[in-house]
């Protein structure tokens, strides 16, 4: 069995329950072994479609409309945080900051290199 | 349209025409190029030979969206360069429409001790501005929350916005801020960074008081393209999910980005010694939504800091009892008192904010000083009774007060403090250079000193033509802070709020609006193209006044600690080398 140290903010904190806090809520999930993030969303019922910016270990590995990170295996004692999708990260505030591999090879084949808010998919 | 200069020497004034050649400039380009061709590189900040220019942008004043906003600029006594600082008032929206396209406060008088108020009217027959001066004295030493009701109270019955400084003023810190009134008329509008509320303070003015009764409104002279533009802008910002109503900034404020960037390990934390706090879901601003909701027993959003704002992105904290406390926590002061001093209680920040606005200090500037107090030691980090009382301290100029007033550098220097998180004397704001390293590089260059909006948006055009660059190599990074900064040089002259960036940067049709109504006002045909250019001169002609002033590119470094010392949680160095940023300046 793995945990994973697993954050949910603002109204993703309710996916929590009792275990919400004002704006947030930290929730270790006990998973098996070789578990990926989709199986994390799946244990906390949680729709891919409903978070947005997202990290494993503070490396950024998903936005809005780009979600890549459904096979990525997640460690024992990883920190996943699940932002909703009002949520913001600025390019200005973002650019040059960790992000997963697989996420940067996706930003990279787009036009723009990812200096956008939102990805149309 | 009028310049209307005032001497403070012996408070008379001259009001003109606009020069031909000022006619197409406004907000930061007016303000930048008045100081770099009339204040002398090394005159005194605080000296008679500064001068203060306050100036609306192109479209404030009109109906277009988000953009009441006012420059203000002046030789900078916190970093010695030149310095733009802006804010979102209904006074700038009332400058606008008076037609008063830069107000330049000049001289200063013989006798210390002397304030002074001024009320700009407009003549009923002439439509021409109009001055009354008042003995401001007795406002002087006492909370601008105290003093602002006074003021408008001693005007009642007459349609004034207010203008002024606080204490901090007063004792000529680096840290004072200009107050502007918001939209209950409360002291928490700030023009804040660089020390500009004392250029004002050393001329003996202590408000500017603006009587828009009978004001004319801002000329527009293609009526059509104007109102084409301004529908377009509107439809990007209520489209947008960060700019929308009930989105991402009206929601949760500028504090959304508290939990983000501390998951990103880029949240300064205890005096930019880690780059992740604890505590920070205590503090974001989904904490501060839900924590409002809580207390008063129903959901509040957030609302304008002045006329005509779409996004609404200022929120109110309450105290246990469902008074009001104070409007804005934003993401900044939010970080500087909570993050930054390890504090995780958002009452105790939100007093400290409400401390600033009160005396007149700019929150970032105070946040990362105590921040290098408590690094040496004077006050103890997580401490918010004596980070309560020290704020007091610098409010009411006592000695200790007076040292951490001077600002983030010099504090850092009278403290022995070897990380003090200071570009060009300015203290550095809420995103770590060593983790987000793109904001470390304008936090370098920028004429500003450190400052987090000097970098804040790019034209979709310009990202079209670099495509071939990759924006994390070398050559990309210098060319997107370039770019970076001359369009925010462009949007901070147009008039609108700089968070208009998040909509136009995903909307191009946006962007194109933000043109098409400045082109209407004006009846210019420019271009992205001009408008990148125009932003881009801006920035020559702030540098240039800088280089004059002895602040070469020595002073373009981010500081020697962040080179050296790894930043948990990614244990991440600055390593952009000193080429690297010279090139962002040295080829634009
Ligand atoms: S977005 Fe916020 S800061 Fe900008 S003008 Fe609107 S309320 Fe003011």
């Amino acid at each position: 069995m793995i945990v994973i140290d697993t954050w949910l903010y603002g109204e993703l904190a309710s996916y929590a329950g009792e275990d919400a806090q004002p704006g947030f809520a930290q929730l270790k999930i006990e998973l098996p072994d070789g578990a990926t993030m989709q199986d994390l969303l799946d244990e906390i019922d949680l729709p891919t479609e409903l978070r947005g910016i997202t990290f494993i270990n503070g490396n950024l590995s998903a936005m809005p409309g780009k979600q890549h990170d459904l096979t990525q295996e997640l460690k024992d004692q990883d920190r996943v945080a699940l932002f909703h999708l009002r949520s913001m990260w600025p390019y200005q505030y973002r650019q040059g900051a960790a992000m997963l591999d697989s996420f940067n090879d996706e930003i990279q084949k787009d036009g723009d290199r990812g200096i956008h808010h939102a990805f149309n998919g | 349209m009028w310049f209307l200069r005032i001497n403070m020497k012996d408070r008379t004034h001259q009001l003109t025409e606009v020069p031909e050649k000022y006619k197409k400039l406004a907000g930061r380009s007016l303000t930048s190029n008045l100081i770099a061709d009339e204040v002398p590189p090394l005159a005194h900040p605080l000296g008679p030979n500064n001068k203060l220019v306050f100036s609306p942008g192109f479209v404030t004043g009109t109906s277009a969206p988000s953009s009441s906003r006012i420059s203000v600029g002046g030789k900078s006594p916190l970093t010695g360069g030149i310095k733009e600082s802006n804010a979102g008032t209904p006074w700038a929206w009332k400058l606008g429409r008076m037609r008063i396209k830069a107000l330049i406060v000049e001289g200063q008088p013989e006798d210390k001790g002397e304030f002074w108020g001024l009320v700009i009217g407009l003549d009923k027959e002439t439509g021409q501005p109009t001055l009354e001066w008042f003995d401001a004295t007795e406002f002087t030493g006492q909370d601008a929350y105290d003093v602002y009701p006074m003021v408008f109270k001693k005007f009642e019955g007459r349609r004034v916005s207010v203008c002024g400084i606080g204490m901090a003023s007063e004792h000529a810190y680096g840290n004072a801020g200009v107050i502007f009134e918001d939209m209950s008329q409360n002291p928490s509008r700030f023009a804040g960074r660089g020390g500009l509320g004392s250029v004002m303070g050393s001329k003996g003015l202590k408000f500017i008081l603006l009587d828009d009764a009978g004001a004319p409104g801002v000329e527009i002279a293609d009526k059509e393209l104007f109102d084409e533009g301004r529908k377009k802008l509107a439809a990007a910002l209520n489209e947008h999910a960060i700019t929308k109503p009930k989105g991402g900034l009206n929601t949760y404020g500028t504090a959304v980005l508290v939990n983000i960037l501390n998951e990103a390990g880029g949240l300064p934390t205890r005096n930019f010694s880690r780059g992740r706090f604890e505590n920070a879901a205590k503090i974001a601003g989904e904490a501060i939504f839900d924590g409002v909701k809580e207390r008063l027993g129903e959901e509040r959003y957030n609302h304008a800091c002045s006329p005509g704002c779409i996004i609404r992105c200022s929120n109110t904290w309450y105290r246990k009892d469902k008074s009001e406390h104070v409007s804005c926590v934003e993401y900044e002061s939010d970080w500087a008192f909570g993050a930054n001093l390890e504090i995780d209680d958002l009452d105790t920040i939100s007093e400290l904010v409400k401390l600033c606005n009160g005396y007149g200090l700019d929150t970032i500037e105070t946040g990362v000083t105590l921040g290098v107090a408590m690094e040496a030691g004077v006050l103890p980090f997580g401490d918010g009774e004596a980070a309560i009382e020290m704020v007091h301290k610098m409010g009411k100029g006592e000695p200790i007060g007076r040292i951490l007033g001077s600002g983030t550098g010099t504090a850092g220097k009278i403290l022995g403090v070897v990380r003090t998180p200071a570009v060009k004397g300015q203290g550095m704001p809420a995103y770590e250079p060593r983790a987000v390293k793109g904001i470390g590089i304008t936090y370098a260059t920028s004429t500003m000193g450190a400052d987090h909006t000097a970098g804040y948006t790019i034209a979709p055009e310009i990202l079209a033509v670099m495509d071939d660059l990759d924006p994390l190599s070398k050559e990309g990074k210098i060319a997107l802070s370039r770019a970076f900064q001359a369009t925010t040089a462009f949007i901070d002259t147009s008039g609108h709020c700089l968070f208009i960036a998040f909509a136009i940067l995903d909307i191009a049709s946006g962007y194109q609006g933000m043109i098409d109504e400045v082109n209407g006002v004006l009846g210019t045909k420019w271009t992205a193209d001009d408008i990148l250019e125009l932003g881009t001169e801006v920035l020559r002609v702030e540098r240039k006044f800088n280089e004059a002033a002895g602040i070469g590119k020595q002073a373009d470094r981010i500081p020697e600690f962040m080179h050296t010392e790894p930043l948990p949680p990614h244990n991440v160095v600055f390593e952009i080398d000193e080429e690297t940023l010279d090139k962002v300046y040295g080829e634009l």
